[in-house]
């Protein structure tokens, strides 16, 4: 009797997260960020603003220039957490693991964690290493729970085939993430989340491959387009897939636009909708498509009409 | 057992799992031999060698049913024994047992042919059952050993082998070509994986063999005949003459200076990196310590010429002698009385041998590709005496170019300014994995290399070293951790096998590589660049292993009796290797070997006899006429014509050195020998079965 | 990118890389181990990192595998233009799967971080620092309408909207090495 109590204590427990935004989803894919604002009060998970966040910050930026100024950067995003004794989420893999590594670093730095502090006291801060950064489809998963989000939801994708994207941030490197996929070869969180709403989420063999965003597009959008294509063709071929669902900003972006990009060249003779997962979430719980999930290169109107008209 | 019983057959087949039965229909063959003469029991099992396989037949035999056994299976060489046993175990002369060979030459040999192979089978098992009819009990012989071991070799394997043995309280004679013991091992600097000084370690052993009470201590010797088999051999020993009084010598090297430059040559201990007196002593830690004359180097000063006769007298009267006799506190280097250029002939009998000869660094002149001539382009072994505080520099870092220069000025007391050098460059692979030379892999460069560039680095950081490799293989204990230090130390290991090397108009040298994997070809200026050289057997060694009677492999290095089970043993029995005559190795398995063939020579001998199989041949005196055919034609020595009672001569064949060969049975024009297991009537029987085939002969 | 020149044969010289370590009395490895990529002396070159790497399978030069081998050997300035360690996707995958516990990722990281003490940086990156400084987000877009055809405001709870998180941003990244190298204006 007693253990079943505190089992139920804990259940009711509300569960609270700082909404990590990042940059490109508010600037760039706003409807995840409007999908992510819908689908967690469903759910049953408060989310606080974060107010005063700021890029995490990404690669190409301060983790280029100096690691004491990496770590401060993103040491005064997990504050705003850690002041409020929450953690941070967010729905974008470099976010993620930015946010992480610097974590990690300071947490096995002493050192750096009392720089980093130096720099935060300038500000009236202080960071002990307890406000983490979490992922969105780990609290799905982990927190929330495939049960929960199969009562959630309105519509089913039956008869839908997904190809999961869960991007190179949400597995790699393993050791310094809260989260950990048992064998981040071979992960199956995304494939669960999905097949709770209904579809078939097969193995491909390019499934942990990168899909050339960041850097690597900015540097060299040709070179980028190669890895890409080479993901789609293998999508294509393997599972003919009818939709990507990743949990990465960057993944999303990179496989919705660049795609495009191949048809206008020439270079790809067929087109595969792509959504974020929170995106797909939203959906299948009836929220207004044009809000959840309104901005995108290649066409996904159909694939929402087949969701939502069955 | 009586032998005058009519002779009741068992045939026991075996199916070796799938070995057999999956090209061989086991159960067709055993229906067969149920009509064999004489077969009144077939039986066949999974796996006949297995103890319930066993029970089988010692059951048979223990209630009458059988009294003869046969068993197809497998080779006679690896399973024959056990099947003897069996017999013997339930009171069958185990001679009575006969083996047919259905697997390595029928089933294996005709996988894809299982009809044919069937049949083959069954004539495999006519003909041993054909065989089996005719067998004689035999009762097994014995030999007397002697006690005593010959170790040849007093490198570090043959240190080791002798003190083993003579702990245990044998006789050994190790046998030593060179004047002192210690072999290459003495050359090395330091030695990996733990970097502890070489002579450190040594010296105390060598020290040991020479104050054994166990150990006949033949150095500056050479073996000149063996005779005899295990448990007996005889063995010839040269003792080389030496030149000096070794009772008088003790080693104080007053005569190694005083040897006029004319008769100096190049320093075997310094891998010709200095030179030597015609007198000398190898090295400071020589065990024995006594001086040697190199007659090939020796000008005879004043005419002392070891022939016998007093010195020719000075204008004033003195005796005029030579500087080493002058010198010399004990007259031990006296050149009047006559010396025998022969030296000494020692025979020894002993009951084993171990063969410990160890290795020999292939010269560098080979490789014209890497500028051999250049005097800063040296093998490892050189470079090993170059960082040895007894070397040429005293241990002292300078370009070999220099080495000259530095002995000279040492030998006027003077001071000289000497280049050290800035760079170093290792290159792997020089001689080995190559098909010019040595296909195999010498298993020691990679990590005498690296601990070269180690010990370097560490006592002159700011040496630049490169290492050049095909592939670093490390598979020894501590061996990965130590390359991953040398990488730490941020020695550049270059995968890339060097090319070639260009000499620069100065004494430096261009080397020419390529990093595959940075995939583009490289040039290093440096100093010293260092070959490292394959491992080669002895130059001797194939002579030696005549001698012997063993095998060499198509490598020139030793051959053991079987890779894996019988890896210190070799196809003589009672001859054991170890060491690098064996193949390269390193110093550990040199001595893990060392210590397996003294321990299997302990065995062999410890019991003080041992059984012989019967299975000899034997002359019947009566049809003997004594042409003495077959005297010449044993290979081991073991006929000779004796006179008989009657005044006529005839053969005899002493047991203990028949090994059973037949050479004299099949030769005898009067078929007066007779092959014990091998009768003229068993083997004809065998090959009329055969010949017949498939009618089977009644008689 | 090394890419030898005309008539300049396309070999490196290892004496003349040594030499010049040498002269400015710094090693290259260090520098880098310095700049974050400590563990880079325990590569082995084994090659793991280059089968997972994306640049190395589209044809970078100078992938994690080769960009480490050339920093033990000491090169520096033959990097210096090369974009690979930008190109760097940061997945670490290749951090996931090293054996000795390299980080290759790391090493990129440590190479940006010594091309910039060089001021070779690419313009994307300036200009990815000018917009962390300015606004608070490296990719900042100043079309709102994205978001409010989704039904968002039109800036969201960031240093976008919060004066104070802006200069509490600005404030720590002015007493960071930022400031030092002089990259991007911090005059405000």
């Amino acid at each position: 009797m007693m253990e079943a109590e505190v089992v139920e204590k804990d259940a009711e427990k509300k569960l609270k997260f700082g909404l990590f935004l990042g940059c490109n989803i508010p600037f760039n894919r706003p409807d995840v960020e409007q999908a992510m604002r819908k689908i967690f009060p469903v759910l049953g998970v408060e989310l606080d603003e974060l107010k005063g966040q700021s890029c995490c910050p990404t690669w190409g930026t301060m983790p280029s220039i100096d690691i004491t100024a990496w770590c401060a950067v993103a040491a005064r995003n997990l504050c705003l957490g850690e002041e409020k004794g929450i953690d941070l989420m967010t729905a974008c893999n470099s976010c993620y693991g930015s946010l992480n590594e610097a974590r990690h670093k300071m947490l096995n730095n002493p050192k750096l964690m009392s720089d980093v502090n130096e720099l935060l006291a300038k500000i009236g801060k202080r960071y002990e290493g307890k406000a983490k950064c979490r992922h969105v489809a780990w609290v799905l998963y982990k927190d929330v729970g495939l049960e929960k989000i199969k009562e959630s939801i309105k519509y089913t994708l039956d008869d839908i085939t997904i190809a999961v994207q869960p991007g190179c941030h949400f597995l790699w490197p393993s050791e310094v993430y809260p989260d950990k996929e048992e064998d981040p070869f071979n992960p199956v969180v995304l494939r669960e989340l999905c097949e709770a709403l209904g579809a078939e989420a097969p193995y491909y063999t390019r499934l942990i491959d990168c899909c050339g965003m960041g850097a690597l597009r900015s540097t060299d959008p040709e070179k980028s387009f190669t890895l890409v294509k080479e993901k789609l063709e293998n999508i294509k071929e393997e599972i003919d897939a009818d939709l990507i669902v990743t949990t990465c900003s960057s993944c999303l972006i990179q496989l919705d636009d660049a795609q495009e990009r191949l048809r206008k060249e020439g270079k790809l003779n067929f087109s595969i909708p792509v959504l974020h997962y929170v995106q797909l979430l939203a959906l299948c719980m009836g929220f207004e498509p044009e809000q959840v999930a309104g901005i995108c290169v290649t066409p996904r109107d159909e694939i929402i009409n087949r969701i939502i008209k069955g | 057992m009586s032998n005058d019983e009519k002779p009741r057959i068992g045939v026991y087949i075996c199916h070796c799992g799938e070995n057999i039965a999956g090209a061989v229909d086991v159960k067709a063959v055993a229906e067969f031999a149920k009509t064999l003469p004489d077969v009144v029991v077939v039986r066949d099992y999974l796996f006949m060698c297995s103890d319930p396989g066993q029970e089988l037949i010692k059951q048979d035999i223990r209630d009458g049913l059988v009294n003869r056994v046969v068993v197809a299976a497998c080779t006679p060489r690896t399973h024959e024994p056990i099947f003897r046993k069996a017999c013997e175990d339930a009171g069958l002369n185990k001679y009575y047992f006969e083996m047919a060979n259905i697997r390595d030459q029928c089933s294996w040999a005709h996988w894809h042919e299982k009809e044919k192979a069937t049949e083959k089978a069954k004539a495999i098992v006519a003909a041993a059952v054909a065989k089996a009819r005719l067998l004689e009990p035999l009762e097994d012989r014995y030999i007397e050993l002697t006690k005593e071991v010959m170790v040849i070799g007093g490198g570090i394997a043959g240190i080791f082998a002798a003190l083993d043995l003579a702990n245990a309280g044998f006789k050994v004679h190790l046998v030593e070509k060179s004047p002192s013991i210690g072999g290459n091992m003495a050359k090395l600097d330091k030695t990996f994986p733990t970097n502890d000084c070489s002579a450190c370690i040594l010296t105390p052993l060598m020290v040991e063999v020479a104050n054994h009470p166990n150990i006949n201590l033949l150095t500056y010797s050479e073996v000149e005949s063996v005779e005899g088999s295990v448990g007996n051999f005889k063995v010839k020993v040269r003792k080389k003459q030496t030149y000096v009084d070794w009772d008088k010598c003790t080693g104080c090297g007053a005569c190694l200076d005083v040897c006029p430059p004319k008769a100096r040559v190049p320093d075997e201990f310094n891998e010709g990196m200095s030179l030597r007196g015609a007198i000398y002593i190898p090295f400071p830690q020589a065990v024995p310590k006594k001086a040697v004359v190199d007659m090939d180097a020796c000008i005879k000063c004043g005419g002392r010429d070891f022939s016998g006769k007093e010195p020719r007298l000075s204008k004033s009267g003195k005796p005029i002698l030579a500087p080493c006799e002058k010198v010399c506190p004990t007259g031990a280097a006296d050149r009047t009385p006559y010396r025998d250029p022969n030296g000494e002939l020692v025979e020894l009998n002993v009951g084993a041998i171990i063969v410990a000869t160890g290795y020999k660094v292939m010269d560098k002149h080979h490789f014209k590709e890497f500028a051999p001539e250049h005097p800063n382009v040296i093998t490892a072994m050189q470079m090993e005496r170059l960082i040895s505080a007894t070397g040429p520099s005293e241990g002292k870092l300078i370009k070999p170019s220099e080495i000259p220069k530095l002995l000279e000025a040492k030998k006027k007391g003077e001071k000289v300014e000497v280049e050290k050098p800035h760079t170093i460059t290792f290159i792997s692979c020089v001689g080995s994995r190559d098909n010019r030379y040595h296909t195999y892999c010498s298993r020691v460069c990679c990590m005498y290399m690296l601990k070269q560039a180690m010990i370097l680095k560490e006592k002159y950081p700011d040496l630049d070293i490169y290492i050049f490799f095909i592939d670093v293989r490390t598979p020894g204990k501590d061996f990965d951790e130590y390359y991953m230090r040398c990488r730490q130390l941020g020695i550049k290991i270059i995968k890339g096998r060097a090319g070639g090397i260009q000499p620069l108009p100065d004494d430096r040298l261009l080397v020419k590589g390529y990093d595959a994997e940075i995939g583009k070809p490289v040039e290093v200026v440096t100093d010293i660049a260092v070959l490292a050289t394959a491992i080669e057997p002895n130059p001797t060694l194939k002579e030696l292993a005549r001698t012997l009677g063993i095998n060499v492999g198509a490598e020139g290095f030793l051959k053991e009796r079987h890779t894996k089970l019988y890896p210190v043993d070799t196809m003589t029995e009672g001859i054991f290797i170890a060491g690098c005559a064996q193949g390269p190795k390193d110093i550990p398995d040199s001595v893990a070997q060392a210590k397996a063939a003294a321990a299997s020579a302990m065995s062999l001998l410890d019991p003080g006899k041992m059984t012989v199989e019967p299975l000899i041949s034997e002359v019947n005196k009566e049809k003997c006429t004594g042409c003495g055919i077959c005297v010449p034609l044993c290979p081991y020595g073991a006929i000779s014509l004796v006179e008989c009672e009657d005044g006529k001569k005839k053969s005899e064949i002493n047991p203990a050195l028949c090994k059973g060969c037949g050479v004299c049975t099949a030769a005898c024009p009067s078929k007066a020998i007779t092959l014990h297991g091998f009768t003229y009537d068993q083997v004809l029987a065998q090959i009329k079965t055969i010949a017949r085939w498939p009618e089977i002969p009644a008689e | 990118m090394i890419e030898s020149e005309e008539g300049v044969p396309n070999v490196l010289n290892l004496s003349e890389i040594a030499e010049r370590e040498r002269e400015e009395d710094e090693r290259v490895v260090e520098i880098v181990r310095e700049f974050g990529a400590e563990n880079l002396i325990y590569c082995m070159q084994c090659g793991s990192c280059a089968a997972v790497c994306p640049l190395a399978r589209v044809g970078f030069e100078w992938y994690n595998k080769k960009l480490i081998k050339a920093l033990l050997l000491g090169m520096k300035e033959e990097l210096l233009d090369d974009p690979t360690p930008w190109a760097c996707v940061a997945c670490n995958r290749c951090t996931e799967v090293c054996p000795r516990q390299v980080s290759p990722f790391e090493v990129m990281f440590a190479v940006r971080r010594m091309m910039v003490e060089e001021f070779a940086i690419p313009t994307l990156a300036i200009e990815g620092l000018r917009a962390l400084y300015e606004y608070g987000h490296a990719v900042y877009m100043t079309g709102r309408e994205a978001r409010k055809k989704v039904g968002l405001p039109e800036k969201p709870p960031s240093t976008d909207s919060d004066e104070q998180a802006l200069k509490d941003l600005k404030t720590i990244l002015k007493n960071t090495k930022l400031a030092k190298l002089g990259l991007i204006p911090m005059n405000d």
